[in-house]
């Protein structure tokens, strides 16, 4: 019988040594036990996809969108964020306390807490903030049409800016409906977030027409 | 995208991003060595399982003293002889040279040079087959794997020179005149 001699199976052996080997499992395989055994944490897993990274994203969303509510108020001289969404619904709901359609003045603005509004339902309270949406819409085209502060170069950056931020809200929430596509709420913020991108479009371009 | 630091204390803290890029990184050395030292491909893959979620458990005692390539292959090795002393695969007799009981594999995309060596080591008695895969392969001294394998140094030089006097005999075939050999003799680089 034949016999390599020691420099050729040395040989031999450093190209075994420097041979690609594929891996024995792949990534899912021993992701699933790192799982299983609680090495991997969900919340931070990219490849997971947990139910609550949409509402979360929702959140987000709604938090922007209030947000950029408050800060087109401030910069167009309306109410600030003291007098946010809720208590535009508030006041757009008609309650003891307040005559239907009666908003508070820019000047005295008298905020009211989330929890002091009163409604029978939720679908009240839908209807109310669909209301005050719808009103947020209309007075910003207005004001838009109006409003000399609109034109200027700064607010015409501003609000295109902010319809940029729209266009990531508009994602998000589109992304949160692929989940949960019957859902009310989103659906609520993605009609609002989509309202409120058309109407900031509209002043961004009113202002740009301006100059 | 190399592993850093960051990636680390991403790995740590389960991200399994980060996880996942220490392990696309670090697998094949890892796994080629579970693979050699166990024969069974079948059985390689169990292990390697077990060796990863090793990796991944012992993570926070990783001091970075070391390459973490180095730290890894460690606890391959050290889970791999483990996971076979279990089995009792270590202490099996050797194998006969004769003996056809090797594994075989039938990957087309494997060389044949690498189907050969492979097939030979399979038919090395486990114990053999460590000593030859950490010794010429991993470049371990025979103090360490006399401390791997619980045997004396001079154990392990022996049982390597057993392991490599078969191996000639075993991979023979590559440089044969025989006309079957003769077709694959191009395939081996040294010939």
């Amino acid at each position: 019988m034949s016999h390599l001699s020691e420099e050729q199976l040395d040989q031999i052996i450093a190209a075994e040594r420097g041979r690609e080997q594929e891996p024995l499992n792949d990534w899912r395989t021993i992701a699933a036990r790192a799982r299983e055994e609680g090495l991997i944490r969900e919340s931070d897993s990219s490849g997971y996809r947990g139910s609550s990274q949409p509402w979360m994203q929702a959140a987000a969303a709604i938090l922007i969108l209030i947000g950029g509510i408050a800060i087109g108020r401030t910069t167009i001289g309306l109410p600030t964020v003291t007098q946010s969404a809720v208590n535009n619904v508030a006041a757009a709901t008609p309650a003891p306390s307040q005559p239907t359609g009666a908003t508070a003045p820019a000047a005295s603005p008298s905020p009211v807490p989330a929890s002091d509004a009163s409604f029978a339902s939720v679908d009240d309270a839908a209807d109310a903030l669909n209301r005050a949406l719808r009103d947020y819409q209309r007075a910003s085209q207005y004001i838009a049409a109006t409003n000399a502060l609109t034109k200027s170069p700064d607010s015409t950056a501003i609000y295109t800016a902010r319809a940029a931020a729209f266009d990531k809200i508009v994602n998000a929430t589109e992304s949160a409906l692929r989940t949960a596509p019957r859902d009310p709420v989103i659906n609520q913020y993605y009609l609002a977030t989509m309202g409120a991108q058309v109407a900031t479009r509209q002043m961004a371009s009113v202002g740009m027409r301006g100059f | 995208m190399p592993f850093d630091q960051l990636d680390l204390k991403r790995a740590i803290a389960g991200d399994e991003r980060a996880m996942q890029r220490l392990w696309s990184q670090h697998a094949p050395h890892i796994d080629a060595v579970v693979r050699r030292l166990c024969g069974d491909p079948e059985l390689a893959a169990d292990i390697s399982q077990e060796v990863w979620m090793q990796i991944f458990r012992a993570l926070p005692s990783y001091r970075g003293d070391s390459q973490f390539g180095t730290w890894a292959h460690r606890i391959a090795v050290n889970r791999t002889l483990n996971a076979l002393r279990k089995i009792r695969r270590i202490a099996k007799l050797e194998i006969d040279i004769e003996d056809d009981s090797a594994i075989t594999e039938n990957d087309s995309d494997r060389t044949f040079m690498a189907e050969s060596i492979e097939q030979a080591m399979n038919r090395l008695s486990p114990g053999a087959r460590a000593v030859f895969v950490l010794h010429d392969i991993e470049g371990y001294t025979h103090g360490e794997i006399g401390e791997e394998l619980g045997i004396t140094p001079g154990g392990s030089k022996s049982q390597l020179f057993k392991a490599r006097a078969k191996l000639r005999t075993l991979l023979a075939h590559l440089v044969d005149d025989s006309p079957t050999a003769g077709k694959r003799k191009g395939h081996v680089a040294f010939v």
